[in-house]
């Protein structure tokens, strides 16, 4: 049962006058229906309940029911609906198990209703009440409780680092190369996905490898290097605020100039994008992703790359939360082609990519595993469209779910991230 | 004058009222403030969400959809031409302006063809599946009673009984601000808004 005070909680979201875009979006959609095709929950299922304006339906008509003349007043005329215990669990199975706030349908609105937009305010809604699905609350609580979403230990964590450090030394046959610890001063604070200490740190030596061709000032820290935001996931802007802090505090403890954030899509579209606003302050360091920042280091000349060593056939899977909503379809295409020999493109891709189906807190909520599978295949299909052998993408999660997918739809390719393709290619100048 | 049209008249301003209350509401919320470091131009991303971002070769919602949407246009501009005529109706009630010759075969028959788009549009929510699980009573009643309207106007070209055309109108002017008609305002928000997001990002223009 949900009580009188998380109703409140709840719809008061919905009534937040300084939100300059939620009165609008709230009032837009037309329920055309013409979004449907754009969404892979829609396309994987073909089900009424999974087509965006549905997502849209769902907060609208409580809006409607509780903060509007016409829906108090002619209720059933304009489409309302009541918020109790069955219409909040239908909001999680909605809002968290039914859309990965890629934002491909909003681009392609009949009117340009922000449907993501509106999906988030319907999380925030589920988190003012406390109604998250479990395994996802786990992983922002773990975030909030030790500094990083796995739970890391500090000691395993440096533990790692160390090893990498002696693994990048071998390969460059360089003892003085370096992954800096918790240094003061540099340059640039760089920041992890922990997935990479946990399970791929392989992903970490290919990056020190760029820092140290391109001579780079650098640090990671051993308490803060989690890029992740798992409250942003929540709708819980609180957690959100907590995380975002945890990295802005960090880059000024250790004094680094600029705040670099490594591939992860939904992190760096938290920490770049949203972290100013959650904290109510502008960066006065500059908060870039990796992917720009290699980008950077290939055109100074700081790097200089042999595509023939990357001779494969590649393609890139783009993260609805650095193309579509961050800007760098053409970044990621410089890097990616300044550093394979043969590429080629998905159909389609660029800001009308389908989403892996590992978004919006996906890969971390187990009870929706079989679903995000089922709409990943149409991504499996794109892929084996291309008939390449190297699958690059800038995003850790992106890169966990088309692992998967690759396991699951037995694609036989490889997936890559954009520093480990650019490290393969890189020329080192011993000297 | 008679009274139909102050009655007329008068739901005219009631739905202006309400479009100006809402007008003011979305200018005093402003634009969003972003805090975070742009990397793209708001101005150049709100006028390509205004053109280049609406073309059909850009939206799926047109060109997966291509009758839907030509339906939607015709449909659209059919509105236009009724509340103009509307317009013209009133101040040739008040001046006694006689209509051009050329406008009422040239108005009847676009509205003829908008309206036959409206019913195409109503049959479309109430026979494909996936469509009318979406909608309410407003979905059905916004086009019925949009379609009405124009069928309405084409009709008092020809003089017929001006009350059940001012009876129309009326209706439409009521229902305007209230039903998912009230998009008319809110769409230009959308997508300025829509806009803005994609333009401080550096997604827009493409
Ligand atoms: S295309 Fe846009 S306006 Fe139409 S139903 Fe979908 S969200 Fe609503
Ligand atoms: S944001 Fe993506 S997953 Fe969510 S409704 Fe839109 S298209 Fe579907």
């Amino acid at each position: 049962m949900i009580t009188q005070e998380q109703k409140e909680k709840a719809l008061a979201i919905l009534a937040d006058r300084a939100d300059p875009k939620l009165q609008t979006h709230l009032n837009s959609c037309v329920r055309c229906g013409l979004c449907a095709d754009s969404c892979i929950y829609y396309k994987a299922y073909g089900e009424a309940q999974y087509i965006p304006a549905a997502k849209v339906n769902m907060i609208t008509s409580l809006y409607r029911r509780y903060h509007t003349t016409e829906g108090k007043l002619l209720p059933g005329l304009v489409g309302t609906r009541k918020l109790n215990e069955e219409t909040a669990q239908k909001m999680v199975d909605l809002f968290f198990g039914s859309c990965t706030l890629c934002g491909r349908c909003a681009k392609h609105c009949s009117i340009g209703v922000d449907i993501p937009f509106l999906v988030g305010k319907g999380r925030e809604m589920l988190a003012a009440m406390e109604i998250i699905p479990k395994s996802l609350q786990a992983t922002a609580d773990m975030a909030i409780q030790t500094g990083n979403n796995m739970g890391i230990p500090v000691d395993e964590f440096r533990d790692t680092i160390q090893w990498m450090e002696e693994e990048l030394q071998e390969e460059l046959g360089d003892a003085e190369a370096q992954i800096p610890l918790d240094e003061t001063n540099k340059q640039i604070l760089y920041t992890l996905n922990p997935r990479e200490p946990k399970f791929f740190p392989l992903s970490i030596a290919a990056m020190a490898k760029i820092f140290h061709a391109a001579k780079e000032s650098w640090t990671i820290s051993s308490n803060y290097y989690d890029v992740t935001n798992y409250g942003f996931f929540c709708g819980n802007n609180a957690q959100a605020s907590v995380m975002a802090r945890n990295l802005y505090e960090e880059t000024y403890r250790l004094q680094a100039k600029r705040l670099v954030l490594g591939e992860c899509g939904h992190g760096t579209r938290a920490i770049r994008w949203e972290g100013p606003n959650w904290l109510k302050t502008t960066y006065d360091f500059d908060a870039l992703s990796a992917l720009e920042l290699i980008g950077e280091y290939i055109r100074q000349g700081r790097i200089h790359l042999d595509k023939s060593l990357n001779q494969k056939v590649c393609t890139l899977h783009d993260p609805c939360n650095l193309v579509r909503n961050g800007g760098l379809l053409k970044e990621m295409r410089f890097v990616v082609r300044s550093a394979v020999t043969h590429f080629t493109e998905m159909t389609p891709c660029g800001t009308d990519n389908f989403c892996c189906g590992g978004g919006g807190g996906n890969l971390a909520m187990s009870e929706y595993n079989e679903r995000r599978l089922k709409i990943g295949k149409i991504k499996a299909d794109q892929i084996r469209q291309t008939g390449v052998k190297v699958v690059i993408t800038p995003c850790h999660n992106c890169v966990d779910q088309l692992t998967q997918l690759n396991h699951t739809y037995k694609l036989g390719v490889e997936i890559k991230t954009v520093a480990e393709i650019v490290a393969d290619a890189l020329i080192i100048n011993k000297e | 004058m008679e009274w139909y049209h102050w009655m007329a008249l008068a739901t005219l301003l009631f739905c202006k009222t309400l479009f100006v209350i809402r007008l003011i509401e979305i200018i005093k919320r402003g634009a969003p403030n972003d805090l975070s470091k742009p990397s793209g131009s708001v101005a150049k991303g709100v006028r390509y969400s205004y053109t280049k971002a609406m073309l059909p070769q850009n939206k799926e919602s047109a060109y997966l959809h291509p009758p839907t949407f030509g339906a939607g246009l015709i449909f659209h501009g059919g509105i236009l031409i009724s509340i103009l005529a509307f317009i013209w109706f009133i101040l040739t009630a008040i001046f006694g302006w006689a209509t051009p010759e050329i406008i009422p075969p040239l108005c009847c028959l676009c509205l003829l063809g908008s309206s036959f788009c409206g019913v195409a549009i109503l049959c479309k929510r109430v026979f494909k599946r996936a469509l009318r699980a979406l909608s309410c009573a407003d979905d059905y009643l916004s086009t019925a009673i949009v379609t009405l309207f124009q069928l309405a106007t084409a009709g008092y070209f020809y003089h017929s009984d001006p009350l059940p055309y001012y009876a129309i109108a009326s209706l439409f002017f009521l229902w305007l601000p209230i039903g998912k008609t009230r998009h008319l305002l809110y769409f230009f928000a959308a997508r300025y808004q829509l806009g803005f997001f994609y333009g401080r990002r550096g997604t827009w223009p493409q």
